[in-house]
């Protein structure tokens, strides 16, 4: 490379950028050709304005699914909401849910996966059984423990939930475990305040609904059919402020500005700032390995 | 080089005759042990030294000449007592002169070899030590002998030094046998030359020592014996050999008795004292056993005794249903759960229950338990003492079984809560790389995790208060048991007879010398008093200790706050894990 540049001054010796050889220079000498390989923004992405927004769905379902779950533990609390219609609606949706998730891909999915039907059936026995046997602990267990106490412990789980949840982003924070433990923490605190034990248990099973195998499902449905799925985002959306406009107009309001902001706003904003990004790259970088070195490892 | 001359006190007052005594060149000192007196034949002499020195392995000679009385040294005496030199050669000769009744010494060293340097003087400089025979043949110099005082100057005798003069002086005993009553070849003057001492009382328990020694090592041979017969082996037997104290006291005391009355011979002083030790050890402990034996054994006290008893258990036990029903209820405004908490107080209440109603079934045997305990006595405070910690333990057995249910709980929850919040955080315990790994669980392994970690956690407390109260009373058990547990050790390990020597014989057991100046006069030698340091209190306690053979367990204060903690039983059941250890 250094070949190729043309000789300004034969009488000099030329500047060559190695250290192995004597040169008649300094040490931190260099020549007008430094900044010839210097590159700007080479990995910085295009956002399209609709695809961020698409994206950005994953967050506001996410935000729809704890304020439906805190809406309807609400309407039980107030016993507005007899828990057997909560559980057939629960139990409809899930076994719609159920033929859906097998019916979008034509069973693909579960054929990689190799997990047969039988496994299901005892996945749902295992919740079924355990909640409903330990349903009546769950109504005794915070008794003495104070209510506010209770609220502050689910609002800093629900919130850890949303935190720690996997949106799709590679980030070391992201742990779906982790998230998915702290909803469920949240939901046997919230059940154990209900009045009665059944009560307890359907809160609970509604709990794994909404947050293990709701979010399965969006999943797919999302690879599969994005426009069902932009369509079952604001379907979502809207109950979820129904729901929650139903109970309080200024929170529902308040709701309905996050989610705009977070689907409309945020994504223009990630945009315009994208102008900004001032990425420089050169011979100065960090070395990086892009050969496939998995060979050497054996 | 100064030379230094060890003379007994005993001698200053004896008659002219001939130094005996051994020379050590290393200390360029001459340890004097007796005065041989005129007249004497020197082939007898010297048959008597060959004795004395095949008998103690010390090179005793004759060292030089001690004249007593003379104004000055006669000229028909001197040049005899130079001939003496020629008879007993011996490098160099000593020749000590004291006026009589007065106390200008004089001490003369001539040495036969010409010196290497023509001009340098013939005589060396001299130095007198006197000391007092007696004491120092008793006297046992300890091996961590401390640097004697330098009280008087220049007195320069190292610890090594020392240790050959006591040594000197204790090993030729055999020098000392013959009194001035002997109708012996030679007269000697020693500590003991008026008379040897004895005590008819000594000789007699010497003489009878050997056959009861032999009796009682056979009968303890005897008894030892059966204890370790196979039916002690076996599991109830042997299991409870070795968690009842009195047992191991009582093997204990039977080591003991067998190292006291073991026929062979104790080779150093130090096992000597040990001995002693332990027969003064057992004796004391018999006497007040016996003690506590006629105190408990008149005016009826067992009676009393046993009648205070039975409602001292039934109050303890009264207590303990309180604090139950204390716990019950909501304990110092702790929040409690409810179900979980009666569903305990009502467990622990019906042992309690059960505990009482045996207590009143025993409560017409109690009497005659305690009379056949208390005839224990007789075998030694120690025994009884260990027999009544036992006691206590037996007493206490529903705070034992409270305090074990309440740990076991509490274990359970907080192992169960450590590997649900690694589960909780989507990891696990690696048991082969013995850290914690990241792993991916199933939905219903995550669901129930979290389900049983919440019921855990908020259990939690009502657990652990159930477990903080009734350790602390099991504390409280083993804190009254272990103050008796101490009570036997120390009777156990006292060194009684080696303090009483140091009491009523300081010079028995020296620490070192000191120096004191009789005289220092120009031109004359100088003349100190050797005087014995007695070892003080402490060193001698930790000298003779006696080996202790409890069988508590070592734990460091950290280890047993570690297994309050976590709720593993402290005492006296060890872990499953411990025997591997």
């Amino acid at each position: 490379m250094m070949c190729t540049q043309p000789i300004t001054n034969t009488k000099e010796a030329k500047w060559q950028k190695v250290l192995y050889e004597r040169q008649p220079f300094p040490d931190n000498y260099v020549d007008r050709r430094f900044l010839e390989e210097l590159r700007k923004n080479i990995y910085a992405r295009k956002y399209q304005y609709w695809a961020v927004v698409f994206e950005s769905s994953v967050v506001v379902q996410q935000l729809c699914s704890v304020c439906v779950f805190v809406v309807i533990w609400w309407y039980m609390d107030e016993g507005l909401l007899a828990p057997h219609w909560l559980f057939g609606a629960g139990l409809a949706s899930s076994l719609l849910g159920y033929v859906l998730f097998d019916f979008i891909d034509r069973g693909e999915g579960r054929k990689k996966s190799g997990r047969t039907r039988w496994a299901d059936l005892k996945s749902a026995l295992v919740f079924i059984t355990f909640t409903y046997g330990f349903s009546p602990v769950l109504k005794t267990l915070t008794e003495s423990v104070s209510t506010d106490t209770i609220y502050a412990m689910s609002v800093f789980m629900l919130l850890g939930h949303l935190i720690f949840f996997d949106y799709g982003a590679n980030a070391a924070i992201v742990s779906s475990t982790l998230s998915l433990n702290m909803a469920i923490f949240a939901s046997v605190c919230l059940a154990s305040r209900l009045p009665r034990s059944l009560h307890a248990f359907i809160m609970v099973t509604f709990a794994i609904q909404i947050f293990a195998l709701w979010p399965m499902l969006q999943k797919k449905l999302k690879a599969c059919t994005p426009r069902s799925y932009v369509g079952v985002t604001l379907l979502f959306a809207f109950s979820a402020f129904g729901g929650l406009l139903s109970i309080s107009a200024v929170g529902a309001i308040l709701f309905a500005l996050l989610l705009i902001s977070i689907s409309c706003l945020c994504p223009f904003y990630l945009i315009r700032l994208q102008l900004f990004k001032e990425n420089i790259h050169g011979p100065w970088d960090e070395a990086e390995i892009k050969e496939d070195l998995s060979r050497f490892l054996s | 080089m100064v030379l230094k001359a060890f003379f007994p006190t005993c001698c200053a007052s004896a008659d002219s005759g001939l130094l005996v005594g051994r020379w050590v060149p290393e200390q360029n000192s001459a340890v004097v042990l007796a005065v041989l007196h005129f007249p004497f034949m020197p082939i007898h002499v010297k048959e008597l030294l060959a004795q004395v020195q095949q008998a103690s392995q010390v090179g005793v000679a004759v060292l030089g000449t001690w004249c007593h009385g003379w104004q000055e040294p006669n000229e028909s005496l001197g040049p005899f007592l130079e001939g003496l030199g020629a008879i007993f050669p011996h490098e160099p000769w000593l020749q000590l002169c004291r006026e009589r009744g007065g106390i200008l010494w004089s001490c003369k060293v001539t040495r036969l070899q010409a010196p290497a340097v023509p001009d340098t003087p013939r005589e060396d400089q001299v130095m007198l030590i006197f000391y007092d025979q007696r004491k120092v043949l008793l006297s046992q110099l300890h091996p961590p002998a401390v640097l004697p005082d330098h009280q008087a100057g220049d007195a320069t005798a190292s610890a090594s030094g020392l240790a050959a003069v006591f040594d000197t002086v204790a090993r030729s005993e055999v020098l000392f046998r013959s009194d001035c009553f002997d109708e012996g070849p030679v007269r000697l003057s020693h500590w003991q030359s008026e008379g040897v001492e004895a005590s008819i009382l000594v000789e007699l328990a010497k003489w009878a020592s050997g056959p009861v020694c032999l009796l009682l090592a056979g009968l303890l041979s005897l008894i030892s014996a059966a204890s370790t017969c196979r039916v002690f082996r076996m599991w109830p037997l042997s299991f409870l050999g070795s968690k009842l104290s009195t047992c191991e006291q009582l093997r204990c005391r039977l080591g003991h008795l067998t190292l006291v009355f073991s026929p062979q011979k104790a080779e150093s002083p130090t096992q000597l004292m040990r001995k002693a030790n332990t027969l003064v050890s057992v004796l004391l402990d018999v006497a007040l056993g016996l003690a506590l034996l006629s105190w408990l054994h008149g005016k009826n006290r067992i009676g009393q005794l046993a009648d205070a008893l039975i409602p001292v258990a039934d109050h303890v036990a009264e207590e303990l249903q309180h604090l139950l029903q204390w716990l019950m209820g909501v304990p110092a405004g702790l929040k409690m759960n409810r179900a979980l908490d009666q569903v305990l107080g009502r467990f622990f209440l019906y042992h309690i229950h059960l505990w009482i109603s045996y207590i009143h079934l025993m409560s017409p045997f109690i009497e005659h338990i305690l009379w056949h305990v208390g005839l224990s006595a007789c075998l030694g405070l120690t025994v009884a003492l260990s027999l009544l910690s036992d006691i206590i333990a037996l007493l206490t057995f529903h705070i034992y079984c409270f305090y074990v249910y309440g740990a076991r709980l509490y274990c359970l929850k907080i192992y169960g809560l450590s590997s649900l919040w690694r589960l909780f955080r989507g990891k696990k315990w690696n048991v082969l790389r013995q850290r914690v790994d990241s792993c991916s669980y199933d939905l219903d392994q995550l669901f129930i995790g979290t389900l049983l970690f919440t019921i855990l956690l908020f259990l939690l407390p009502t657990t652990a208060l159930y477990y903080l109260v009734f350790t602390l009373l099991r504390l409280l058990v083993v804190a009254v048991q272990g103050l008796l547990h101490l009570l036997v050790d120390l009777i156990n390990s006292l060194p009684l007879y080696s303090l009483g020597l140091r009491l009523c014989r300081p010079y028995r057991l020296a620490a070192g010398v000191k120096f004191c100046v009789l005289e220092h006069e120009t031109g004359r030698p100088l003349r100190l008093l050797m005087q014995i340091n007695p070892l003080p209190y402490s060193c001698v306690l930790h000298t003779y200790r006696l080996p202790s053979c409890g069988c508590h367990p070592k734990h460091s204060w950290g280890s047993l706050c570690r297994k309050l903690f976590f709720g593993e039983l402290i005492y006296p059941w060890r872990q499953r894990g411990d025997k591997q250890d």
